[in-house]
């Protein structure tokens, strides 16, 4: 009888198992591939190895600008894949040995609930006190002729694209796809991005979509939004574009970037009773499901689809089995879209603060008043919004884009997770020079006394 | 010598509590043990007693305040001998030491009976609050006679919730925390103070008191009726044209007082079975204030104009609505008027303000179908909601009233003409 099985070992299952078996609990992961999930294998760190490799390229064109002569540029589709695959491979090494460390017994196999305490897997039943469901997502696959082409990709298999295409049509303007446009636009593909909204979504910040969308642009990719896909055809997009003319799109490829959708089939919910729809499985913010012993983290509750949201919602669920006390709290849960320049944001957007009636300041400052975002973005383009509440000078939302801006996003969710007020930002040190500066400065600046 | 008479701490949670009553006023003489007032905590009554005997030469705060404990709330002495030395300073909440954290008491049965003193602590219990500058008021501890033990304190220092910068800047602006948070580490977060029941405020704490005190011991009903407006919007037009500041309900407020000059049986108070007719009118009027409802009175308004009783309206109501009226301008009204018409009210019960036997509520002005010389065309009208103790008025003498108060407005144009 195991304390917790674990169903899915992608960063919600793994983190969790992982902490599961540091409370010296007895816990088994099971897997049907290699552990890692989407995040390592389809997701989060393949395509940052790519975006590293095609921005490389793109501070490699304008090498000169930083007094450097380069001749012979070129791009090696193979060697960064092959990159990819060597960090892919060690990271995935890296988890196997946490499980290890950390006592988790890792099953190979298909898991799925048979009852109440019981996983079914291999053939052979399981017992468990706790099971945690974290199947995540795969990509959704919206209903137009011609999407089953084997032209028409999505953000898994063209990972494993061995040429850079001429000429790629991607379907939707979120998060994934501005990731694989600002990819392929920067190593050179004619990119068209369709999207049926009249902005691009990927943020989700107005100002910042659409400073995304220029930037973007410049590097070379081409929009077609408030566009209609009525067809695929091989290669090629039937579509009807904002003023409803039809058109089309001759391309070598087409990349379905419509979204992802949790996995809900094939687990035993239905059996074991577990409450859930097309949206995902339904959880509570101590991430129970509706049945007793039965928890859920990651891409599978359809929540956040977030790496780092699902491995804090793991370990929430871990910690509420064992009778610690916790609770996920989405409010600053941090975002970031690794395009050129990169988007991170934390917090709520002005439209949230306006429909829940929150009076606010804001402030918005460019990238560049920090010095080393100059020094380290040659033409790089960018700014900080700050957001905070009117009444109190709490800090609800920080939007930023241009590059840095990743790594500095977590300052602003702590600050907004702690409800630090911006008399109390004031006190704190931000190293000189750094590009962290423009978030203290878009802070600071959001005066309210 | 002069004794001051501190307010009491009835249990180790509470950090002010209301000042019900004063049961002995100043300038009585007051003899040891004698109950000289009634305090109120969040979850009893107490009452005060004097601790020495003399005259009581001063009080500190009113009824209806909210007093920090040990705060002094009067001084009792022989007349001549000075108590200012005794007077609280104006926030007399006890300062905290900076560095030193709030106390946060844990919900404790033993209710003391007085704080213990500092030779209370032992010896390792003071080493521990001297370590962590910890110096909370009113720990009863668990060693023998309430001794305080190191490990009291430490469980008290650990207890004491720790808030978020927001959250902390509400808790300034009277929400509560709970003890434990659902912030990192158990930290307060703004949420949870939402979540936390709202303590009601000395003034709204006597509200409501009076309000159930009000229904429970009357027997209340309402009459609604309406006047012709045509004249109030007549006159108020003329006084604007002379310059004067009149407002619609200054004009019914000086229309009431007239018709209660002919009835004075609605002008009375019941007290104990006995009814009080006042020859002299104190209207009162309930004043929207951000305390709450405050009804300032308006002595001797049978005596005033129109433009004497509306600037009497008009300063009272700056001086209710800022804070600084003084309690003689509030106690004391026989009759009160309740204007809601100015947020569009067509009609409403107004409640008794005991022991007044009547109250007037003012309504919205509408058009209202009227037939006139076989054709029906349009006029103006004002509400009347006036609700009366049916055990000292019935129905009959309060429809009386308010025609004749109808027939007041009505008229308001022959009323005021010496006026203008």
């Amino acid at each position: 009888m195991y304390d917790l099985i674990v169903i899915g070992g992608g960063p919600g299952g793994y983190e969790a198992a992982a902490h599961a078996g540091r409370l010296g609990k007895k816990v088994a992961l099971i897997e049907e591939r290699r552990l890692g999930g989407t995040c390592l294998h389809e997701g989060c760190i393949p395509t940052k190895a790519f975006l590293k490799s095609s921005k490389l390229l793109a501070e490699c064109r304008k090498a000169e600008r930083y007094g450097i002569r380069l001749s012979g540029l070129g791009f090696d589709v193979g060697a960064v894949q092959e990159r990819k695959t060597r960090i892919v491979s060690t990271l995935a090494r890296g988890v196997e040995s946490l499980m290890k460390r950390s006592g988790v017994t890792v099953i190979q196999g298909r898991g799925r609930i048979a009852a109440r305490n019981a996983v079914r897997v291999n053939e052979a039943t399981e017992q468990a006190r706790n099971i945690l469901i974290a199947t995540g997502s795969r990509p959704a696959a919206p209903a137009i002729a011609g999407m089953d082409s084997p032209r028409v990709l999505d953000s898994t298999s063209i990972l494993e694209l061995h040429e850079v295409p001429q000429r790629l049509a991607i379907i939707g303007a979120g998060y994934i796809g501005m990731e694989f446009a600002s990819f392929f636009a920067e190593v050179g593909t004619e990119v068209t991005v369709f999207d049926i909204l009249p902005e691009v979504s990927a943020a989700a910040d107005r100002d910042v979509a659409k400073r995304l969308t220029e930037a973007v642009a410049r590097n070379g990719a081409r929009f077609e939004l408030s566009a209609k896909i009525t067809r695929i055809d091989g290669s090629t997009v039937h579509y009807e574009d904002r003023e409803g003319r039809a058109k089309t799109l001759a391309a070598d490829y087409v990349l379905n970037a419509t979204g992802r959708k949790p996995v809900v089939e094939d687990a035993g919910l239905d059996e074991a009773g577990v409450d859930y729809d097309a949206g995902g499985i339904r959880t509570s913010e101590l991430g129970k499901t509706n049945v007793p012993g039965i928890w859920a983290c990651g891409d599978v509750t359809g929540r956040m689809l977030l790496a780092h949201a699902a491995a804090r919602e793991g370990i929430v669920a871990v910690n509420n089995m064992f009778g610690v006390k916790d609770r996920i709290r989405y409010e600053a849960i941090p975002a970031v879209i690794y395009t050129h320049p990169e988007v991170a944001s934390a917090g709520r957007t002005e439209e949230e603060l306006r429909r829940q009636g929150i009076e606010y300041v804001k402030s918005v400052v460019p990238m560049g008043i920090a010095g080393r975002f100059l020094i380290e973005n040659e033409g790089g383009t960018g700014f900080v919004k700050a957001l905070a509440g009117a009444r109190y000078g709490n800090l609800l939302g920080v939007h930023a884009i241009g590059d840095g801006a990743s790594e500095f996003i977590f300052g602003a969710a702590w600050m907004i997770e702690t409800e630090m007020r911006i008399a109390d930002v004031r006190e704190l040190v931000f190293p000189h020079p750094t590009i962290s500066e423009a978030l203290k400065e878009a802070i600071l600046q959001a005066s309210w006394e | 010598m002069a004794t001051p008479v501190e307010m009491p701490r009835p249990g180790i949670t509470v950090e002010e509590c209301l000042l019900v009553r004063w049961r002995s006023r100043k300038g009585e003489a007051v003899s040891t043990g004698q109950v000289i007032a009634e305090i109120e905590t969040d979850k009893a009554g107490f009452e005060v007693e004097a601790p020495a005997e003399g005259v009581l030469l001063e009080t500190f705060f009113e009824e209806g305040e909210l007093v920090p404990v040990f705060a002094n709330i009067c001084v009792i002495g022989q007349p001549g001998e000075n108590y200012e030395e005794f007077r609280p300073r104006k926030d007399a909440r006890p300062a905290p030491v900076p560095g030193e954290r709030a106390a946060a008491p844990p919900a404790s049965p033993h209710a003391p009976a007085s704080p213990p003193a500092e030779a209370f602590l032992s010896p390792r219990a003071k080493r521990f609050a001297a370590e962590h500058r910890f110096h909370p008021a009113g720990v009863v501890g668990s060693g023998p006679q309430g001794r305080v033990l190191e490990e009291d304190l430490r469980r008290l220092y650990h207890s004491a919730p720790r808030v978020s910068s927001l959250a902390d800047a509400m808790i300034h602006e009277g929400h509560v925390a709970p003890a434990e948070g659902s912030g990192v580490n158990r930290m307060v977060r703004a949420r949870d103070l939402l979540d936390a029941p709202v303590r009601l405020s000395g003034v709204r704490e006597i509200i409501a008191r009076r309000m159930r005190e009000s229904l429970a011991q009357s027997a209340q009903y309402t009459l609604h009726a309406s006047a012709d407006a045509t004249g109030l919007l007549a006159v108020r037009q003329r006084f604007k044209s002379a310059g004067e500041n009149i407002n619609i309900n200054d004009l019914v407020m000086f229309c009431t007082v007239r018709a209660l000059v002919e009835a004075p049986e609605l002008n009375a108070e019941l007290i104990e079975g006995r009814l009080y007719r006042h020859p002299s009118i104190h209207l009162g009027f309930a004043c929207d204030t951000p305390k709450g409802l405050i009804v300032p009175v308006i002595r001797d308004s049978q005596n005033l104009s129109p433009a004497e009783l509306a600037r009497r309206i008009r300063l009272l109501t700056e001086q209710a609505l800022s804070g600084a009226i003084g309690t003689e301008d509030i106690s004391g009204g026989t009759f009160t008027v309740s204007n809601l018409g100015s947020l569009g009210i067509e009609w409403f019960t107004p409640i008794l303000n005991p022991p007044q036997v009547a109250v007037l509520g003012v309504n919205a002005i509408q058009v209202k179908p009227v037939r006139k010389d076989g054709e029906i065309v349009f006029i103006e009208h004002i509400g009347l909601s006036l609700t009366l103790d049916h055990q000292v008025i019935d129905g009959a003498p309060g429809a009386r009233f308010l025609k004749k108060l109808r027939e007041k407005i009505e008229n308001v144009e022959e009323l005021v003409s010496g006026e203008l």
